[in-house]
């Protein structure tokens, strides 16, 4: 079976591009979600094996998601410009891998590895 | 030289005085070395809503009910000025009982006379509480900027690694992929103009601009105004793109009496929604592709989560058909 990673990314075109490059690696992709609404929602529905969050969203930040993922127990990266994201996201965020925006194919595969690696 | 030109002398130096230290536009006092008041510009009296001659001669704890009595102050003024000759720019908040909390700067200096050894302290408090503000202003305006640049350059990448190379030669890959770039940055423009809100009939305009090479190409057909939030200006600008340049490329703009129609109405039910129709005719025959490529792609999924609509192509073999619908915000 397919690992799934959920994906939340608000600007569209970023979000497809995650996307298409994680189909490609095999991943199957949860979402891209837009909101922290439809991320929880998401959520609710099925737990991803890991997941990828971007910090600022439409309806606020990242943080509640994260917190969802952390007291379920899915490992998360970000995807974020911001150097220190936890002063933005809340301490949730802290020591959680970032793979920067622009996002870099590598990287994120690399850091990627690691996380599931870890487990 | 008789007392009353003495006096006639010191009360002119006094004046003179006076008038230098009226000229420091900041707040300033000069106090003796027990800290009595000697002197206070006019931007003391002003800044603080006190009357000269409540101020002078009076000790500075007293001034204003002891609004200056700031343990900070007291510190600064007994332990580190003694110590030093100036204090630069040290900074105290307090709340003061007739301005309210404000954010002070303070630099002090001490003067020592030639001939005598009496002190004299120049005090100056400046009122950076707006400049602060200000500033705070301004680095999270920087902030924000500099993560819009970096959300800008990541869609830059999107569109670069997502632009497909398959089967395409170096040049062709990179006029695609510059086609979209120059698309990107038009809407950007529109979504992110100075000034005057860009609504839909300007949008479509715009975006359209490049491919209507002669008034026949491109037909637009105003219907009502509709107006955007940048994000969605900036989605629709790149939707019309990628059906422009897919008409260019496979549809009615690649043949010489092609022709697209774009024209809009509002439902206006129990919520607003745009229709938005683009019709190509003249064209080729059209087929509908094996697969849909990134661009087709791109105008469904971000019809559904910036428009919150959807976008329905219909591939008639007279002409491509598209029908964007788009839920609008109620009547304001």
């Amino acid at each position: 079976m397919r690992k799934t990673m959920l994906v939340v990314e608000d600007e569209s075109l970023i979000a497809m591009d995650l996307e298409l490059l994680l189909e490609r690696h095999g991943w199957r992709v949860l979402g891209p979600a837009a909101t922290v609404d439809d991320a929880l929602r998401l959520l609710d529905d099925e737990l991803p094996a890991v997941a990828l969050l971007d910090i600022t969203l439409k309806d606020g930040t990242v943080t509640l998601v994260a917190e969802a993922l952390r007291a379920r127990n899915v490992p998360f990266m970000l995807a974020s410009a911001y150097s220190r994201p936890e002063l933005v996201g809340g301490e949730v965020l802290a020591g959680a891998p970032n793979v920067g925006k622009p996002t870099e194919e590598r990287r994120l595969f690399a850091v990627l590895e690691q996380l599931v690696s870890r487990r | 030289m008789n007392l009353e030109n003495l006096y006639r002398l010191v009360r002119n130096g006094h004046v003179h005085a006076q008038g230098i230290v009226d000229t420091v536009p900041d707040p300033l006092l000069v106090l003796d070395q027990n800290l009595y008041v000697e002197s206070a510009s006019r931007a003391f009296c002003e800044t603080f809503k006190v009357a000269r001659d409540e101020t002078i001669g009076r000790h500075l704890y007293e001034l204003g009910n002891g609004q200056w009595d700031i343990p900070e102050l007291r510190r600064l003024l007994e332990e580190v000025i003694p110590k030093s000759t100036a204090i630069v720019e040290y900074e105290v908040e307090h709340d003061f009982p007739s301005i309210g909390r404000r954010t002070m700067l303070l630099t002090a200096r001490r003067l020592f006379h030639p001939d005598n050894i009496a002190r004299t302290l120049l005090l100056s408090i400046v009122d950076a509480t707006e400049r602060r503000k200000r500033d705070a202003e301004k680095d999270l305006l920087l902030g924000e900027l500099r993560h819009r640049i970096k959300n800008l350059l990541a869609m830059v990448l999107a569109m670069a690694r997502q632009t497909s190379a398959k089967d395409r030669s170096g040049e062709e890959y990179r006029d695609a992929f510059l086609n979209r770039f120059n698309a990107l940055a038009r809407a950007h423009d529109l979504a992110f103009s100075e000034g005057n809100e860009v609504g839909l009939h300007e949008l479509v305009e715009r975006t359209l601009e490049p491919y209507a090479v002669n008034p026949t190409t491109v037909v637009v057909e105003p219907g009502p105004a509709v107006a955007f939030a940048s994000g969605q200006i900036l989605s629709l600008s790149l939707i019309l793109h990628e059906l422009a340049t897919n008409a260019l490329k496979h549809g009615a703009l690649s043949a010489p009496k092609g022709q697209v129609r774009v024209r809009w109405d509002v439902q206006e039910a129990i919520d607003r929604r745009l229709r938005l129709a683009w019709q190509e005719r003249g064209g080729p025959l059209v087929e509908p592709p094996a697969s849909p490529g990134f661009g087709t792609r791109l105008i469904e999924f971000t019809a559904a989560r910036d428009l919150g609509g959807r976008a329905e192509l219909n591939y008639a073999p007279a002409g491509l058909e598209v029908q964007i619908v788009a839920p609008l915000g109620p009547v304001s």
